[in-house]
Parts: C-alpha cells; sequence; structure tokens
C-alpha cells in the first residue's frame, strides 16, 4: 500500500518531495495516474500514512490510498 | 495496467498517424493532415478576423478534436468544469504559443508529420521545441506556477464545445456567411465529414490518452517517463510509413510543402512554442482536448491562440514558404521577452 499526492503546480510536488525526504520517507516524482485522473500533472508517491497536520501542501489537490491500483480519497484540498 | 496504458496510447498515436496520411490524400495540403495553429489560423480566417485570403477555411477537424474530447469525458464520466488558473495569462501564452508556431508553420503535431513526411526543417523545430521545453522546465522546477484550478458552474466549462458546434452547424447550413480561400492552403481540404469524423475519433483517443507533445517530452526530461512520447512516437512511425506508401515521402530541406528552409527562425519559432506551451502544461491539441473536457483556461487559451493568429496575418507575423517576415522575426523576440517576464512574475518566492 502507499499514498499518491496530487498537485496543482510542479512546484508543490517537489516541496511536498522534500518535506517527505526531511521527515524520512522515500518519496517518488512522477506523472499521475490516469486512473487516478483525466489531466496531465505531477503526483508524489510516498508510503508514510498522510497526516494534514505535518504534511500539508498549499498546492496540494488532494491524497488518495493506493491499494493495487484501487484508490480511496483521504485527503482533499477545497 | 501500466502496459493496457501503453499499447492505448501507441494504438492512439498509430491512429492519429493514419488519420493525417488519409486526410492529406484527400485533399488537405502537404504534411498537415493535422496542424492545430494552421486550422485555427484557417477557422480565424474563415470568420472574418483575418483578411488573408489563402488561409481561410472553417476546419472540421478542430470542431471534431473539441466534440470527440467533450463526448469521451462525458460518457468516461470525466467531464468537469474547471477553471480560474491566471486566465488572461494565459491567453497571453496562447497569444505567443500561435507567434511561435506560425513562425515555425507548423504546430508540434504537424512538426511530426512534417518530420514524417522527410522535410528535415522541422528536425530542427524539434530540437528548439526540446530546448523551449526544457527553458519551461527550469522554470516550473523552480516556482513557477499559474496557481490552483476551481470547480466551476458547468456551463462555464462548456462554452467552446458550444460554440464549435454552432460552428459546424453554420458549417453546414449557411456556408455563405464563411469566407473560404478560393487558391492556397485553405483552399485544400478533405471533404467536411470525412474531416469531421477523423477530428472526433483523434479527440476521443487523445482524451483517453492524454496524448501531448510538449507532455511527451516534459516527463522524459523530468521523470525518465516515456508514455507520453510513446504516442509521439507511434505517429511518426504512422505517419512515416504511410507517406512512404502514398509516394509522399520527400527527405531534405529544399521543396518542402508550407514550409521554409531558415534554420534560425525555425528552431527559435518552435523554441517560443515550446517554452510557452510547458507553461501552459500542454501542446495546442492538448489545450483543445482539456478545453472539450470542461476546462475553461484551456478554452481561453485556445482564443488566445486563435486571436494570435489573427494578428499574425494582420500585421504580416506569420511566414510563408518563402521564409519568415522581418515583423514575425521581430514579433518572436518580443514573444520571448514577454514569456520570460511571465515566467518571472509567476515564481513562487520561498525556497524548496
Amino acid at each position: 500500500m502507499r499514498y499518491i499526492a496530487t498537485f496543482h503546480s510542479l512546484f508543490g510536488a517537489v516541496s511536498f518531495k522534500n518535506k517527505l525526504t526531511k521527515l524520512g520517507d522515500d518519496p517518488v516524482m512522477m506523472p499521475v495516474p490516469r486512473a487516478l485522473s483525466a489531466s496531465c500533472g505531477t503526483c508524489v508517491a510516498f508510503t508514510r500514512p498522510f497526516d494534514e497536520s505535518t504534511m500539508y501542501e498549499e498546492d496540494m489537490d488532494k491524497v488518495v490510498r493506493d491499494e493495487d491500483g484501487t484508490y480511496t480519497v483521504v485527503f482533499e484540498n477545497v | 495496467m501500466k502496459n493496457k496504458q501503453t499499447l492505448l496510447i501507441v494504438i492512439a498515436g498509430l491512429v492519429v498517424g493514419c488519420a493525417a496520411v488519409v486526410l492529406t490524400a484527400n485533399g488537405n495540403p502537404g504534411n498537415m493532415g493535422f496542424c492545430i495553429a494552421c486550422f485555427l489560423r484557417d477557422t480565424a480566417g474563415a470568420l472574418g478576423l483575418h483578411r488573408a485570403e489563402v488561409v481561410q477555411y472553417v476546419r472540421p477537424e478542430i470542431i471534431g478534436l473539441i466534440l470527440g474530447a467533450f463526448i469521451m469525458s462525458v460518457f468516461s464520466k470525466e467531464f468537469a468544469a474547471k477553471g480560474g488558473s491566471s486566465p488572461m495569462t494565459r491567453f497571453v501564452l496562447g497569444f505567443f504559443v500561435m507567434i511561435g508556431a506560425l513562425m515555425f508553420l507548423g504546430c508540434p503535431l504537424r512538426m511530426v508529420l512534417r518530420i514524417a513526411g522527410g522535410d528535415l526543417n522541422a528536425v530542427v523545430g524539434l530540437v528548439g521545441f526540446a530546448c523551449g521545453i526544457l527553458c519551461g522546465v527550469f522554470f516550473l522546477k523552480n516556482g513557477f506556477t499559474l496557481k490552483r484550478t476551481y470547480t466551476l458552474n458547468k456551463l462555464e466549462g462548456m462554452w467552446l464545445q458550444i460554440i464549435a458546434a454552432a460552428l459546424l452547424v453554420v458549417l453546414v447550413l449557411v456556408p455563405s456567411v464563411l469566407i473560404f480561400s478560393e487558391k492556397g492552403p485553405g483552399s485544400m481540404h478533405a471533404p467536411l465529414f470525412l474531416a469531421l469524423a477523423c477530428g472526433l475519433v483523434v479527440g476521443m483517443l487523445a482524451q483517453k490518452t492524454r496524448l501531448c507533445m510538449v507532455g511527451g517530452i516534459r516527463d522524459a526530461f523530468l521523470f525518465k517517463d516515456f508514455y507520453l512520447l510513446y504516442g509521439f512516437c507511434a505517429i511518426l512511425v504512422a505517419a512515416l510509413v504511410g507517406n512512404l506508401v502514398m509516394g509522399k515521402f520527400n527527405l531534405g530541406f529544399a521543396e518542402q510543402p508550407v514550409a521554409f528552409n531558415d534554420a534560425l527562425w525555425n528552431f527559435l519559432g518552435m523554441a517560443l512554442c515550446g517554452l510557452a506551451s510547458a507553461l501552459l502544461g500542454g501542446c495546442p491539441l492538448r489545450q483543445l482536448i482539456l478545453a472539450g473536457t470542461g476546462n475553461s483556461d484551456s478554452a481561453v487559451t485556445v482564443i488566445g491562440m486563435v486571436v494570435g493568429a489573427a494578428f499574425c496575418h494582420n500585421w504580416g507575423l506569420a511566414s510563408s514558404a518563402n521564409g519568415p517576415t522581418a515583423n514575425g522575426k521581430i514579433a518572436v523576440i518580443v514573444g520571448f521577452v514577454v514569456v520570460i517576464c511571465i515566467a518571472l512574475a509567476n515564481m513562487r518566492k520561498e525556497k524548496v
């Protein structure tokens, strides 16, 4: 199982990736999976359970839990 | 899952390449089965937005692309009216995408089709395009953002589709109100319903696969992810084979259809197009597709491209087979200055 965070900008994804690295995770930046969105963009895949208080990023769109390609939204930045 | 998606984009690319060859064989200008820049320019001319008599025709392919993407997004429940991400900045970027594309004489999609036809000037354009995208990626990585999009009223995401449908009705029922070229590239076109059908199919496939010329190079640079690039290559292979079979392959720099062989301005035109498109997040084809799926920011970008096309011909900025114009060269330089200013003005301040 992993988490995937999508962003409104590449810069947001880079910021989030750096934040996770400092928290001790091993995040991976990649294009947003097609099954997750029709729009193209950048996402960050990570393993640390999402905690809004320490991991929130201004440009964040949403965070999903990825269980073998089944996505469950755990956070949405409305 | 990933292999299935890769197979789908390869099939989509092959279909786009074949459709381009079929459209050319049925009347479209050479190496111009699809060209978003040229076709928006022709449509602007048909509506009287510019008076260049040789490039005026409502291209059904454009209507098909928008409506095809719309239909696919509705069926797959992915239609979403969104916008509010710096629309006027996107308008200006769209304007300069067109200035760059009409300097080169083609959008990124036509660039691939020109390479497939043996036009080596387009290889120079490809190098410029990749350099422009690399510059765009530099800005993106260092904080460039046009800010987030917001969910909007459904109607807000449907105006370009409504305009496209209305244009189709006018084209079929009252074409006399439109202006059609009697000579030149605008007079060369495939039959209306064939062009519309090709546009619809390509629009659907592009929505499903996220086919994008800019995204392919951007993702390869950024993530070593070649998914979108496979589509790019498939278009090239299909059109190349099609051109060889049809006897339309002509390798060289000289005597290429609707093209000129000034390397510097082919390079700079596509570099400007690539840079502005990277900042927009997609090539002209992708902007049409996103607009069709309800993205009003992309619809504004398309309108920016149409206005840019009108200015290109009203002010003598567009190149021709004779080469670039002095006004066009100035416009491309101004374009670089404006686009770089936009990039710098939209950088987030904090370091990461």
